[in-house]
């Protein structure tokens, strides 16, 4: 008997009697609440920082006073590619260029959108279409995330909700090609280790930064940053 | 280490580890340090036992319903273009490893952090079959730059100080002598290891989580190692314990608020990746490893412990484990449920783990998914003793002891006769040979027992 059938057969055999799975369990509810500040600081407690901004022009001023000295910039937003470009040696890359990942290796800076937030503990979930190259989000030195300032949820139970309408949209929208999605990720905050005596150092193999813009349109930009 | 057969047991091995008396005050409140963030990360959440309670029953359904899971998880991995391979135990799992490996003239590989991997101990199987193994988590590196195993399943250094992790980089990486900086030494350890991310054509991750429901797997790491391996390799081999599965994709919700605040006190790792596909030009497998598992299912008392997400917030609020450290107890995953997980493996190397704690309960009470551990601890103790695997002292002394106590006329006379050698021959029982006197001072011995004060006074 091949080991498959060997080890379902020892199994069926040896799992207990029927155990029914318990209802839904969707944490506590906070219809009504402003989750943008709990989003912020958590995600400054993991050693993340966050802008409210009302829109890209912004994003650019922003990006460029933290990382003047970023020297290759990649993005997949399209109202970022100018900027992106006028400060890398190499041309900013769209979402439909294919590249080797290792081609990725010197990014000083990534801008790339995501679709949500989790006020519980600072993540973003951010889909394969969204980040060129899987690789991207992990090997650049400094990683930037845009999600729309209402697209915060409050905690994981709402994300699996909110992820499961975005592949049911997905799919409604695409006829041919796969609809749902090979990879994706939450991204809470800057790579970080405390393997050597608990210390805590940001920037183990992935990004040493993370920067998230929450953008509202509705926003003045008059008294913020 | 944990495959000698000739090994020195818990006892033995925590008595080497308590030599050094600060080091031990160290490594106790280091620990405690992170129980203590736990407690802190648990308390935020305001339904955090209810969260307890439900992951508890959708790991009990999972156990329940094990083999149709596996079956509709092969089926939808399969669907999504990942190649699935069973391993009935440690030794399959590494020729299959090894056959992928070979398959894609594959010499040098990265890896993170998969307890499953140590446990088959695939490192030196492969090193013997001429393949190099990098191991990525920091922290893994540091026990591998030492030839040694983790020490603690999430913390695998944590027995290491900063002054010898710089001396072992300065030895290895080259890092300037005396330099113990864990930024510095953090930095370092990125150049070396980006080196190897970006040249290795394999990655070998864990799995933490996979979905019946929709083939994919979750994979949580702070480092973003399991990422930068994976997503550079031409071949990205993940193994996973077949008890790794959750019935849907939105069950995670409850797995991934509880796993890592019990871990480390944060709200969640820093990466929670769900791989579902290959990304094109890429070959994905998984290694479905049985390894005793499906024989612990059919153990009543003991199979709650196959609902374990290896967090280890049992490990660090455990009064033995900070106490003796993780090599002592001489297994792939120490602690409380490393020694109620262990005996299953192997009852004969493993009868002393079940005996390495107070049955304070404590393990219990942290565990993110209920597992009984210090009932289990309990019951493993019986059957290991009804086995005949208890040690012969401990064996004499209890049948001793059963003599002594069934009998009220040898009970007197053993309590009398004790009371005289303490009083008059105190040597004879404060000396190395009597086990409980040598990290206790004996207490006075009375000048008569209860039974004698108890005549006395009631004729009063």
């Amino acid at each position: 008997m091949s080991s498959r059938n060997k080890i379902l057969a020892t199994v069926k055999n040896n799992q207990p009697g029927p155990s029914d799975l318990p209802p839904d369990h969707n944490g506590p509810t906070v219809n009504g609440v402003d989750l943008t500040p709990q989003f912020i600081n958590i995600l400054e407690a993991i050693g993340g920082a966050a802008f409210l901004v009302s829109g890209y022009d912004r994003i650019a001023t922003i990006l460029r006073e933290q990382f003047p000295d970023a020297n290759r910039v990649v993005t997949s937003c399209h109202q970022l590619t100018a900027f992106a470009a006028g400060t890398s040696a190499a041309a900013a890359l769209s979402a439909e260029t294919p590249a080797d990942p290792h081609s990725f290796e010197n990014v000083d800076l990534a801008i790339l959108p995501a679709h949500f937030g989790v006020a519980e503990n600072g993540a973003c979930w951010i889909t394969e279409s969204q980040m060129i190259q899987r690789v991207l989000p992990f090997i650049t030195q400094n990683l930037a995330l845009i999600i729309p300032r209402n697209a915060i949820v409050a905690t994981m139970h709402q994300a699996y909700d909110r992820i499961a309408t975005l592949e049911a949209e997905a799919n409604a929208s695409v006829t041919n090609a796969p609809a749902t999605e090979g990879f994706a990720t939450f991204i809470a905050g800057p790579s970080k280790t405390a393997d050597i005596e608990q210390s805590l150092v940001l920037g183990a193999h992935g990004p040493r930064s993370l920067t998230v813009f929450l953008v509202d349109e509705h926003l003045s930009d008059a008294g913020f940053y | 280490m944990s495959s000698s057969t000739n090994h020195k047991d818990h006892a033995a091995l925590a008595t080497q580890f308590n030599k050094d008396e600060a080091r031990v005050d160290w490594h106790d409140q280091t620990l405690w340090f992170v129980r203590a963030k736990r407690d802190k990360a648990a308390a935020q959440v305001p339904d955090w036992e209810t969260l307890r309670d439900t992951a508890s029953r959708i790991k009990d359904n999972v156990l329940s319903n094990l083999s149709e899971y596996l079956k509709q998880f092969e089926e939808a991995a399969t669907r999504n273009g990942i190649i699935v391979h069973w391993a009935a135990d440690a030794k399959e799992h590494n020729e299959i490893v090894l056959s992928i490996l070979r398959n894609h003239k594959v010499d040098r590989m990265v890896k993170s952090k998969s307890m499953l991997t140590e446990e088959c101990h695939l490192n030196e199987f492969l090193k013997d079959n001429g393949v190099e193994v990098v191991d990525t988590d920091l922290g893994e590196r540091v026990v591998q730059l030492a030839d040694e195993p983790p020490s603690h399943i999430v913390l695998p250094c944590i027995h290491w100080k900063k002054e010898e992790i710089g001396q072992l980089f300065h030895k290895h990486l080259g890092t300037p002598e005396g330099n113990a900086d864990p930024q510095f030494l953090t930095y370092a350890a990125r150049l070396h290891l980006r080196e190897k991310f970006l040249t290795r054509r394999a990655a070998l991750t864990g799995v933490n989580f996979a979905v019946a429901e929709t083939g994919e797997f979750v994979v949580c790491t702070n480092e973003g190692n399991a990422d930068m391996g994976a997503h550079l390799a031409d071949v990205h081999i993940a193994c996973m314990g077949i008890e790794k599965l959750v019935p849907q994709r939105r069950h995670l919700g409850v797995f991934l608020r509880l796993l890592t605040r019990s871990a480390t006190g944060q709200p969640i790792t820093t990466y929670s990746s769900h791989f579902k596909r290959p990304r094109p030009g890429q070959e994905m497998h998984i290694v479905l490893v049985d390894n005793g598992r499906s024989t612990h299912l059919g153990r009543k008392d003991f199979r709650n412990s196959l609902k374990c997400i290896r967090c280890a917030a049992c490990f660090n609020t455990c009064p033995v484990y900070r106490r003796s450290g993780g090599h002592s107890y001489h297994t792939a995953v120490a602690g409380p449920i490393g020694s109620i997980l262990s005996p299953n493996l192997d009852m004969k190397q493993y009868s002393d783990l079940p005996f390495a704690s107070t049955l304070c309960g404590s393990c219990s009470n942290v565990c993110p998914v209920k597992i009984d551990i210090h009932e289990q601890l309990y019951k493993w103790r019986q059957v290991i003793v009804q086995e005949g695997n208890a040690t012969a002292a401990k064996t004499a002394a209890m049948k001793t002891m059963s003599w002594v106590l069934s009998s009220p006329g040898v009970y007197h006379t053993a309590g009398k006769a004790g009371r005289w050698f303490m009083l008059n021959v105190p040597f004879t029982v404060k000396n190395k040979w009597n086990a409980w006197y040598l990290q206790r001072e004996l207490p006075e011995p009375p000048k008569q027992s209860f039974g004698q004060w108890y005549k006395k006074n009631r004729k009063q």
